[in-house]
């Protein structure tokens, strides 16, 4: 059985080779740029405006991944083979995973330049400066609601009012919380540390009304459709959904203000270029423009957001009046700390 | 396979003693090693990552049984469990009743009705899951086609909920499972000589009857694999319920998911996804005990 032992000697070789060639290797060459995003049309419209420019200027050549996956990061880094530079993340991972280790720390100078730019302090992290802003606003079907829409979270909840599903992002960070207590009069300055209990009470209330979706594309469609005429919604779809002729709209009374941040997982081999175009970044608030008015998101400076075309600035947060008719900015702290605990709850009791 | 096959033939001639084989390797007189690249691709995509599986969900975040005793801490994980196992179960029932006329019916046609026939379950087959389930989503929802035409036609007042219910997921997890339960089913009627049909007619019994003895027990072997693909695969099922499931119908795979890419947790969802391996197992070992999956699957005799 010559041929027998040879066979399994050249596979035995195959598998050490195999192994050795997940081993070798971290994938970034010199002047390349991995950036990973929540995909879609808000990704290209990102890579477009802030980061194909720079990249020209540079010679830098720009990969790209999508979407973010928080999984992918932890596993990376722990196995020391990280290929993700540029990352968007929710500021309630880039709070937990900075102090676990798993993201670069910035360098002092890119936190003060972003603080010189404009930046609200609230939004920065010591591994993340912020990139796009958002809101959960009240969305609602207008064919439904022709007349009189819900204006408060109050009347959100009011299922005599104005009948119909409601839907919720299926995410314990997505807002229903905040919606809920204040939907039950928890006054927007006194909603955290949030009471839980107090949220689930009150979501009890309308549990048979609720539906829950998982992706922006199912928030929109529920809403279009008239399945759910009501949504608590992620304003920019909502928008680009009404230009693209859906009957829908975002109600901006007590909109609660979100963002997204940047960060770069630890020990990526081209932090210092992801770096140098965090600098550049900051320092052009005409690219943050120019993307908030590709993807109807909000930009990071008070700066950049003047430079925005009024039409689409009215459907951006930081727009006067619909900043004052907010209910604030969702303290993504107090998240980092109870997104596990709220979480289990969630699941716990949406399987009920 | 090959030599499952050649050793049923062996077994069937009578009076011959079956050929003595020497043991080990040589059994595959030498064409066995063309099995190696395979063994060292499974043992390196399967075997070195449920290994890494197991030993993650006893040492992560630290050695111990604490990731188990977490899972059965919270009522949630063993009922969803349970669940997964009841809508498993339900769509495995649903899927063979469907198919088993199906694939009876393909054998009687013509071949060009057959044709249309397979391709009426290969079609959906190659097409994606996600696809599939969405447009599921956009057919059975309150405002979609199939409610709207009973609205137009009079038929019913209210739209019939379809979506996130339990009436939701099956007929999603069924229309995914059909054509593994038509195909193993199909091919093993097809083998099966219907002269026996006609022998048993000729000698008294009626043709229900006949069917019955004869053809049903014949076609076993297929069924018993049409179940075992369709209910293990309806075990792991994730994007169907998740897009046409409500909250009741959460499904094990949704909340491993959770755990791994939003929670972090790789510990804790290694530790459900070893119960749920391991639970099927079981639910394996116990129905090897009444039905003789050997025989059925590798048709030995």
């Amino acid at each position: 059985m010559k041929t027998t032992r040879l066979l399994a000697i050249a596979s035995a070789a195959g598998l050490a080779v195999a192994l050795s060639a997940c081993g070798g290797g971290s994938g970034a060459s010199d002047s390349s740029l991995t950036v990973t995003m929540w995909g879609g049309a808000a990704q290209k419209a990102h890579v477009d405006s802030y980061f194909t420019p720079w990249a020209k200027t540079k010679g830098v050549t720009i990969k790209q991944d999508s979407p973010t996956d928080y999984a992918k990061i932890k596993a990376q880094v722990e196995a020391g083979k990280v290929t993700s530079g540029p990352t968007e993340v929710e500021p309630n991972f880039a709070n937990t995973a900075c102090e676990g280790g798993l993201l670069e720390k910035l360098p002092q100078d890119i936190l003060d330049k972003a603080k010189a730019t404009g930046v609200a302090e609230s939004q920065l992290g010591p591994c993340a400066i912020p990139i796009l802003q958002y809101s959960f606003t009240i969305a609602y079907n207008s064919k439904t609601f022709s007349g009189a829409h819900p204006t408060t979270w109050a009347e959100f909840f009011d299922t005599r009012r104005f009948p119909g599903k409601r839907g919720f992002w299926k995410y314990a960070t997505g807002g229903m919380f905040e919606a809920a207590l204040l939907a039950d009069g928890v006054k927007p300055d006194r909603l955290y540390p949030l009471d839980i209990d107090r949220a689930f009470r009150k979501l009890e209330s309308i549990k048979k009304d609720i539906v829950f979706f998982d992706t922006g594309d199912q928030m929109t469609q529920m809403l279009a459709s008239g399945e759910a005429p009501l949504v608590q919604a992620w304003s920019g779809r909502i928008f680009q959904a009404q230009q693209a002729g859906e009957k829908v709209a975002n109600e901006w009374r007590q909109n609660l203000v979100s963002y997204d941040q940047i960060v770069v997982p630890k020990g990526y081999p081209n932090k210092d270029l992801a770096f140098e175009w965090m600098r550049w970044f900051l320092d052009n608030p005409k690219a943050q423009a120019a993307d908030a008015e590709a993807s109807i998101y909000g930009p990071a400076s008070e700066k950049a957001l003047e430079l925005v075309p009024e039409n689409i600035r009215k459907e951006l947060p930081g727009f006067p009046a619909n900043a004052e008719s907010s209910a604030g900015l969702v303290d993504y702290a107090y998240w980092a700390k109870n997104y596990d605990g709220v979480t289990e709850r969630l699941n716990a009791w949406i399987a009920k | 396979m090959t030599s499952a096959t050649a050793d049923s033939s062996a077994g069937r001639v009578r009076g011959r003693p079956r050929p003595l084989r020497p043991p080990g390797w040589t059994r595959f007189d030498g064409w066995g090693v063309l099995v190696l690249p395979l063994l060292v691709f499974l043992v390196l995509v399967f075997v070195v990552p449920l290994v890494f599986m197991l030993s993650r969900s006893l040492t992560d975040p630290s050695v111990g049984l604490q990731n188990y005793r977490d899972v059965f801490a919270n009522a949630v994980y063993p009922r969803v469990l349970g669940n997964t196992f009841l809508i498993a179960a339900i769509v495995t029932v649903v899927t063979l009743a469907l198919a088993y006329p199906y694939a009876y019916l393909m054998t009687l046609v013509g071949p060009g009705w057959r044709m249309v026939m397979m391709g009426l379950v290969l079609v959906p087959f190659w097409t994606s899951i996600l696809v599939r389930s969405f447009a599921l989503v956009l057919f059975l929802r309150d405002t979609g086609a199939f409610n709207s035409t009973l609205q137009s036609l009079d038929l019913v007042d209210q739209p019939v909920p379809l979506i996130r219910t339990l009436t939701g997921v099956v007929f999603g997890m069924v229309q995914v499972a059909l054509p593994f339960a038509v195909l193993p089913i199909y091919a093993t009627m097809q083998g099966i000589d219907r002269r026996l049909l006609q022998a048993a007619e000729s000698l008294g019994d009626r043709p229900a009857g006949a069917f019955w003895r004869i053809f049903v027990p014949l076609s076993a072997p297929g069924v018993a694999a049409a179940v075992l693909l369709t209910f293990v695969q309806a075990l792991g099922y994730y994007i169907t319920p998740a897009l046409l499931g409500g909250p009741k119908n959460t499904m094990i795979g949704e909340l491993i998911v959770q755990q791994v890419s939003t929670v972090l947790r790789f510990g804790f969802a290694a530790a459900l996804a070893t119960l749920l391996l391991l639970t099927t197992l079981l639910l394996l070992v116990v129905a090897g005990r009444f039905v003789d999956l050997q025989k059925h699957l590798m048709r030995q005799p």
